[in-house]
């Protein structure tokens, strides 16, 4: 048993390895994809012939790909992700600038997709097939069909503009960050209630289940003590499942509320051809969304060992 | 050709002809069941109205999507302007009938071209195994950690503004979820008994996978086109309203929804229509999706 469990660790650590590696050849490749001289796409068509010498030697655009990419990842692990071309800082510090507020967005919104989506699933598969489980299943196809920066604009219009109660984007205080996060939070936690309703149904078909109820336990404490602790296991791998797209909502929502995260300077980066910017925060998103699979899967295998067996 | 021999023929034929009976009644069950879903009815309605909006924009509208009017900025609904103008005079109602022609465009040709990449790998990767579906699966797993609006508004910056680049970076960022359905689906079918009675009277890996696994790949593959057009739909107007996707002064819904936010205040009618118009689309292939899910492969989960 114990050799199995090891070795189920370590064949998901070694697979995260090689994503990890995969998903940082992507953000290097991301300035090599359209052909031409990147020094030219970086800084534009207009600049000095030094200044286009001077960005070839910073980032070796001289030297062969492979070799870049290793002055690239290994300049990566001392800490060193480049020079902004617009902000002529280093990409590192503009980073820490921004990463508070978007960490903040990101925390509530899945705070409020997580809870509302679980509550949502469960009072669904509860009250199966009544009208309260065709509006659950409805208001989650409603949100998914409305486009999050859409959205976004409307809460900015009515709440900001006509009702006055929020200030209209910017980061001012608590009441800025509430819609923001309801954006996201409102679409993502969708992603989350079907999935929960089904696993919440599956765990009540069981036998075990039925064995509870005949012993005559109440039905909440069903509900809660043994169907509720199941079917909140496999959440824990279909929140890590989801992270990109909560992470890619927040990105266009951050725009529309012009909140001075990641995510809108990201944006502004791409329009400005702002690349050591560009690929640094590409590669953090990933190299996040790696990690947190990665956690997921672990976590999951401890609690529930069935699926070592399994794989 | 003696009595018995005529006999065995009239049965041959008789066969021949209930199975292709058979067959198209398949069909019939899978409309059967369809229509039971009331909702997916409602979706496959109002997917309709969509694609005849499309079709005949230029009969509907008396106005020019592309025409401006100076003296006419930012006027509210009237009667000559059920929607309003907007920014630079065009009327909106005509810039949204238009914008259904284009977003369907960039949608089905996004879901083709993603589709095509993700179907094939997804086959390969299933049916050889090995090498190739280790290789397969690593790059999906590489681009599904990227979220794929991100890692597209990255590529469709880089290679510059313009429909066919926003086409191509969903393409290279959108097919894993394709591929992993289709993976996984031939991976059960390989398992299926028929694929197996078929191995053993020693039909080959081509027609093993021309008549059979392709065959029942396809209702998996048709369920996923409809699945992913609404995330194509919302993806490529999030692209244009973050200025990487369809450029001014094309009647598209995602600049309509970006060019609207700055008159926000004095013409809201240009942002909310036009949002409403993506919102009644996707809707609509949301419900026929998962109309079409449960009537022919209940056992795709949505993606």
């Amino acid at each position: 048993m114990a050799g199995r469990k090891r070795s189920f660790w370590i064949r998901r650590i070694v697979r995260t390895l090689v994503t990890a590696f995969g998903v940082s050849l992507v953000a290097f490749l991301i300035l090599h994809l359209t052909p031409g001289d990147p020094a030219k796409i970086m800084l534009g068509p207009y600049a000095s012939e030094a200044a286009y010498e001077a960005i070839r030697e910073r980032y070796h655009l001289n030297e062969p790909l492979p070799l870049q990419y290793l002055y690239w990842i290994s300049g990566v692990f001392r800490g060193d992700l480049g020079d902004s071309i617009r902000y002529n800082r280093p990409v590192l510090e503009l980073i820490k600038d921004r990463i508070g507020p978007t960490l903040a967005l990101m925390g509530s919104a899945l705070f409020i997709s997580i809870t509302l989506g679980i509550f949502l699933g469960i009072v669904a598969a509860i009250k199966r097939n009544t009208p309260i489980d065709y509006f659950a299943t409805f208001q989650a196809v409603f949100w998914l069909s409305i486009p999050p920066f859409w959205l976004g604009i409307l809460f900015l219009y009515i709440f900001g503009l006509q009702l006055r109660w929020v200030p209209i984007g910017g980061m001012v205080g608590f009441t800025s960050l509430i819609f923001p996060a309801l954006t996201i939070g409102l679409r993502d936690e969708a992603w989350f209630a079907r999935p929960m309703r089904a696993e919440m149904l599956e765990v009540l078909n069981q036998d075990y289940i039925k064995a509870v109820k005949a012993k005559g336990l109440k039905y909440s404490s069903v509900i809660v003590k043994h169907a509720l602790r199941n079917a909140l296991i496999p959440m824990i791998t279909m929140i890590a499942l989801r992270l990109p797209w909560v992470i890619g909502g927040s990105v266009v929502v951050e725009v529309v509320f012009s909140w001075g995260g990641l995510g809108s300077f990201l944006v502004s980066s791409v329009l400005a051809r702002d690349y050591p910017v560009v690929q640094a925060i590409l590669l953090l998103i990933a190299m996040l969304v790696v990690v947190a699979n990665l956690v997921a899967d672990l976590l999951y295998s401890v609690i529930d060992p069935r699926i070592r067996k399994e794989s | 050709m003696s009595d018995r021999d005529q006999a065995l023929l009239d049965e041959a034929v008789k066969d021949i002809a209930r199975l292709k009976k058979q067959r198209s009644s398949q069909l019939y069950l899978v409309w059967l069941r369809f229509k039971k879903n009331r909702l997916a009815l409602v979706g496959f309605i109002m997917v309709c109205i969509v694609l005849f909006v499309a079709a005949f924009a230029p009969l509907l509208t008396p106005y020019d999507p592309y025409e401006t009017d100076p003296f006419n900025r930012l006027k509210a609904p009237s009667r000559d302007h059920w929607l309003g103008t907007d920014e630079l005079g065009r009327d909106v109602l005509t810039r949204l009938l238009y914008g259904t022609r284009i977003a369907l465009l960039i949608g089905v040709l996004i879901v083709l071209f993603e589709g095509t990449i993700g179907i094939s790998l997804g086959i390969f990767s299933g049916f050889f195994g090995g090498v190739i579906d280790s290789i397969v699966m690593r790059l999906v797993d590489v681009l599904r950690s990227f979220p794929v609006i991100i890692l597209a508004m990255a590529i469709a910056g880089i290679m510059g503004q313009g429909i066919m680049n926003v086409i191509i970076a969903m393409g290279i960022v959108g097919w894993t979820t394709y591929a992993r359905m289709v993976r996984s689906k031939i991976l059960s079918i390989k398992e299926s008994d028929y694929v197996e009675a078929a191995r053993s009277i020693g039909e080959s890996k081509a027609s093993i996978i021309l008549r059979y696994i392709l065959p029942n790949t396809l209702p998996t593959a048709i369920v996923m086109v409809c699945i992913m057009m609404p995330t194509a739909l919302i993806a490529s107007s999030t692209l244009s309203f973050l200025g990487v996707g369809v450029q001014p002064p094309t009647a598209d819904w995602g600049s309509m929804i970006s060019a609207g936010r700055d008159y926000l205040l004095d013409a809201p009618w240009i942002s909310t229509s036009a949002g409403l118009a993506i919102m009644f689309t996707v809707l609509g292939f949301n419900f026929i999706g998962d109309g079409l899910r449960d009537a022919l492969d209940p056992t795709i989960k949505r993606a």
